[in-house]
């Protein structure tokens, strides 16, 4: 029996790697920019059609593919930050804006990957997809386990990149207040462009890998992007933190009300976990008191 | 030639119509200024404005002849122009040490850095006593004193203060306004806005009144409180004609 809890625990964790990766990088952008991302899972969709196309054009391994998803992505936030968002910026609605904004792109990418590759649902089969490891009673499927992996070692990389290089000090120091590092000398425009950026390769990282986990279609995006926002808020919006360990949380959690209730409600868990959390603690767990 | 000139500036936030309407001022380098005037004088959009935070609607604004209008506050910053906000606007995830160093934002010699750190140090005893503590957690006295160490990191020319004392204990107020006092003698041109005018007239040289969004008058520190307009201003007319009986 504990060795059934282990694995569901396990597997729980292998998604939730997964997850955290996704949900730092929608409250990294909330964090610096205020900006709440609709469009991040429809981003998170473009890479993993690239990564598709790549894998049946070129039989790419999708994790190779990264190295093609994250800086097209990155290049993608840093062009749509510098030509959508400086205009909105003097707007005393800036954040309502922005949530139009977003969800029109949302919008028009779920539009344009239905043109371009239809409705149908597709996943990308490499060797690993199917197999699985074990190691003693524990059952690792071998694509869930690369993809958390990965997922883990992204999420190390940008905790030293904001940790230790004065870039990364410069947009947590934006995220934690804005006018501040205005004052200081930050170019906030320009960090912000880089942290959309920075949050949008995340996404290009996490299209690639979700394409050999999930089959995914043009408005499978709606799906991710209500459980990121249900992620970050529980972890606090704009707690890279927070997200990164409400995701694991909420990732356990549903695997075992998988387990133990059935798959049907699994989903629920989710938006139950936050309402209850929303109840007792408003700003999240590692959330300061929202000031917008 | 003056510091810094500011000319006709009209300024004002969004769409929202002009608080500053047409303000000339004339900073000298080395002397030390407190504006005053009744709310919504237009004293903090003036400071806002120089700083690069507002771009100003008409008008000009020069430093050392320099056309600066439209600058950023980064290239303000650059050109040695400091702000120090209302509100202790530090950092306050970040460690008292962190906040300074992001004060060094634009400093890339490490060196260099690392003796503006002791010469804050040296200035401010407290901040080298909570160095490794988050800022968010010091007292608001100690939070106005990271911000002004802060602003001393990048030793700037002209460093603009807008109310310091607010919300501090009239004695920690006092410390403060000590500290300002000291800043000229490293050099640095002060302009302070002060809402409690007394205590900031006391601190600085010259006193710059202004109200309805431009200057009424100026005049030498200790003078301005002893003019009549300054109490016209503060109490209004009202007040003026019933003493006239």
């Amino acid at each position: 029996m504990m060795e059934h809890w282990l694995q569901i625990l396990v597997l729980g964790l292998l998604l939730g790697g997964v997850y955290a990766m996704m949900a730092s990088g929608l409250t990294l952008l909330f964090g610096v920019m205020r900006v709440v991302n609709l469009a991040h899972a429809a981003f998170i969709l473009i890479a993993a059609y690239i990564t598709y196309a790549l894998f049946e054009n070129l039989t790419l391994d999708p994790m190779i593919s990264l190295v093609v998803t994250m800086p097209l992505m990155f290049g993608l936030g840093v062009g749509l930050y510098l030509l959508l968002f400086p205009r909105l910026e003097e707007s005393p609605r800036y954040v309502e804006m922005t949530v139009l904004l977003t969800f029109g792109l949302a919008l028009i990418v779920e539009g344009l990957l239905t043109f371009t590759f239809t409705g149908i649902f597709r996943s990308v089969r490499p060797d690993y997809a199917a197999t699985s490891l074990t190691i003693g009673d524990i059952f690792l499927p071998t694509s869930q386990l690369y993809a958390s992996l990965i997922s883990f070692a992204l999420l190390i990389l940008l905790w030293v990149v904001l940790r230790f290089t004065k870039t990364g000090t410069a947009i947590r120091a934006t995220m934690q207040n804005r006018a501040a590092a205005q004052i200081v000398g930050v170019n906030v425009r320009w960090i912000s462009a880089l942290a959309f950026g920075l949050g949008m390769s995340l996404a290009g990282a996490a299209g690639s890998l979700l394409s050999f986990m999930f089959p995914f279609f043009p408005a499978r995006h709606w799906q991710w992007i209500a459980l990121l926002l249900a992620l970050i808020v529980l972890g606090g919006m704009g707690s890279i933190k927070g997200a990164v360990i409400g995701a694991l949380l909420l990732a356990v959690a549903s695997a075992f009300v998988t387990d133990l209730v059935g798959p049907t409600w699994s989903p629920i868990t989710f938006y139950l976990t936050l309402f209850v959390i929303l109840l007792v603690r408003p700003q999240g767990l590692f959330g300061a008191k929202v000031r917008l | 030639m003056a510091l810094l000139e500011v000319e006709d500036v009209v300024a004002g936030y969004g769409a929202g119509p002009d608080i500053l309407t047409g303000v000339t001022v004339s900073i000298e380098e080395g002397t030390s200024y407190c504006i005053v005037g009744p709310n919504g004088a237009g004293k903090s959009t003036l400071l806002r404005a120089i700083a690069g935070f507002l771009k100003p609607r008409a008008g000009q604004i020069t430093l050392d002849g320099v056309v600066m209008n439209g600058s950023r506050p980064d290239q303000m910053l650059a050109a040695g122009v400091c702000f120090v906000p209302q509100d202790a606007s530090l950092f306050p995830m970040m460690t008292v040490r962190e906040n300074l160093t992001m004060g060094g934002y634009l400093i890339d010699d490490r060196a260099l850095l690392r003796q503006r750190m002791d010469m804050v140090y040296e200035t401010f005893p407290i901040l080298a006593e909570r160095r490794a503590q988050a800022a968010g957690t010091l007292s608001g006295g100690e939070q106005q004193m990271v911000t002004l160490g802060r602003a001393l990191m990048v030793e700037p020319r002209l460093v603009m203060i807008d109310e310091p004392s607010l919300g501090l204990a009239p004695m920690i107020a006092d410390q403060i306004f000590e500290k300002i006092r000291g800043f000229r003698d490293l050099g640095i041109t002060v302009v302070l806005v002060e809402q409690n005018a007394v205590k900031g007239l006391e601190a600085v040289d010259w006193g710059i009144v202004l109200d309805l969004g431009s200057k009424e008058f100026e005049g030498p520190a200790e003078g301005i409180l002893a003019d009549p307009r300054i109490r016209e201003l503060y109490l209004g007319k009202a007040v003026a004609s019933k003493d006239k009986g």
